[in-house]
């Protein structure tokens, strides 16, 4: 289980049509320390995500509505920062393949444990961590350039949250 | 296969992936609802010692028939892909492991077990080209065939293989002190329909069947 600390910092969003199996799975997450919200379907996690930018999404892909490829395609040209598990109950290779050639960080099958759903929550929160150190680090090393591309994602990121 | 044989197994692959879909949806609710009562036991534990572990017990089998309903429903979900694609790139070994997964009840109700085996020495995968549908009947029609030659308390054992040539092989040896002997093993296999279907269906993927007739075994070669 996770710190205090973790939980103020971790945000995740999950996403899923599947009310009871996403508020019972919300619910576990934050036994284990790790501040999650829920979204029912694409529509409402696009809208979250333009309030308050999630570090990490647990994503379903067959849902109602906008699916789960949609969502991540919009996120990632909005928020490439942002990182994205995908978590469904579909086992096609096609739909794996596609959501990782759109930046996916993850892509499982559901029911997983939660405890194994965790651990990849916190990689993909310490990727994202990592990508923002790099930003810092190729400014000190003066390649302005690449740390402008860092920095804007972060900037667009707090604009978004005020 | 004719465009509309293609047809008619793409559809009937959408609509199984779809309920195999829902039926995930369903042993994940289970799942997570079940853990949810184990994490809160674990916070807080009930009562009486005795009450506890007689809940643990009954935790620790749910999780075991999930563990085994999420096993098949997901072999199954890929199975309903499989006519997706009519020639994928697969690693023998685990489609020979998803086949024997979802067909051993075949073998259960005729006392007959039914086991993947392990490539012996194999540092590789041993991949292969072909179609994924095709590929499964005639592992199937192998099966058949076997289980309508063996009696009772044998067991059927499928391995990848690589031949001499390093042509990727599928080996089915049979065991069993009930077993026939290789020649009358041969005879009734032979005989029965199913093999008849096999050799169809090995010569539309341009693979070949060798026996050993020395030994309860044969080789689908690709």
């Amino acid at each position: 289980m996770g710190s205090k600390k973790e939980k103020d910092k971790i945000k995740i969003l999950l996403v899923d049509d599947e009310q009871e199996f996403v508020n019972t799975l919300s619910e576990r997450i934050q036994m284990r320390e790790i501040g999650a919200n829920v979204a029912l379907n694409g529509e409402e996690a696009l809208e979250f995500v333009d309030n308050e930018v999630p570090d990490v999404m647990v994503l379903d892909l067959r849902m109602p509505g906008i699916d789960g490829i949609e969502v991540l395609r919009r996120v990632k040209k909005q928020y490439p920062d942002v990182q994205v598990i995908i978590l469904t109950g579909h086992g096609s290779e096609k739909d794996e393949e596609e959501a990782r050639r759109l930046g996916a960080f993850d892509y499982l099958q559901k029911p997983v444990e939660v405890d194994t759903l965790v651990t990849r929550i916190r990689k993909a929160y310490k990727q994202q961590i990592e990508t923002s150190f790099m930003a810092g680090t190729f400014a000190e090393a003066g390649e302005f350039d690449t740390a402008k591309k860092y920095m804007d994602k972060d900037k667009d990121k707090d604009k978004k949250k005020k | 296969m004719n465009p509309e044989t293609e047809k008619t197994l793409a559809f009937f692959g959408r609509m199984t992936a779809n309920l195999t879909h829902e039926v995930k949806n369903v042993l994940a609710i289970i799942q997570e609802s079940a853990g949810l009562m184990e994490d809160i036991t674990a916070i807080c534990p009930l009562a009486e010692e005795k009450y506890q572990e007689r809940f643990n017990r009954s935790m620790a089998t749910i999780k075991q028939q999930l563990n085994r309903g999420i096993d098949l429903t997901t072999q199954f979900n890929r199975f309903a892909h499989t006519p997706d694609r009519s020639s994928a790139e697969l690693d023998l070994a685990d489609t020979v492991g998803q086949f024997c997964l979802l067909t051993e009840r075949f073998a259960r109700l005729k006392h007959i077990s039914l086991t993947a085996g392990e490539t012996a020495g194999a540092q590789e995968q041993i991949r292969l080209t072909t179609n994924p549908v095709q590929l499964f009947m005639a592992l199937f029609f192998s099966l058949e065939s076997c289980l309508n030659t063996l009696p009772a308390n044998t067991a059927i054992r499928v391995t990848p293989q690589k031949t001499e040539t390093k042509r990727p092989a599928a080996e089915f040896a049979c065991t069993g002190e009930q077993a026939p002997q290789p020649g009358e093993f041969f005879r009734q296999l032979k005989a029965a329909e199913a093999w008849s279907e096999l050799n169809d269906i090995t010569a539309q993927l341009g693979g070949q069947i060798a026996l050993d007739k020395d030994d309860l075994r044969f080789w689908l070669v690709f």
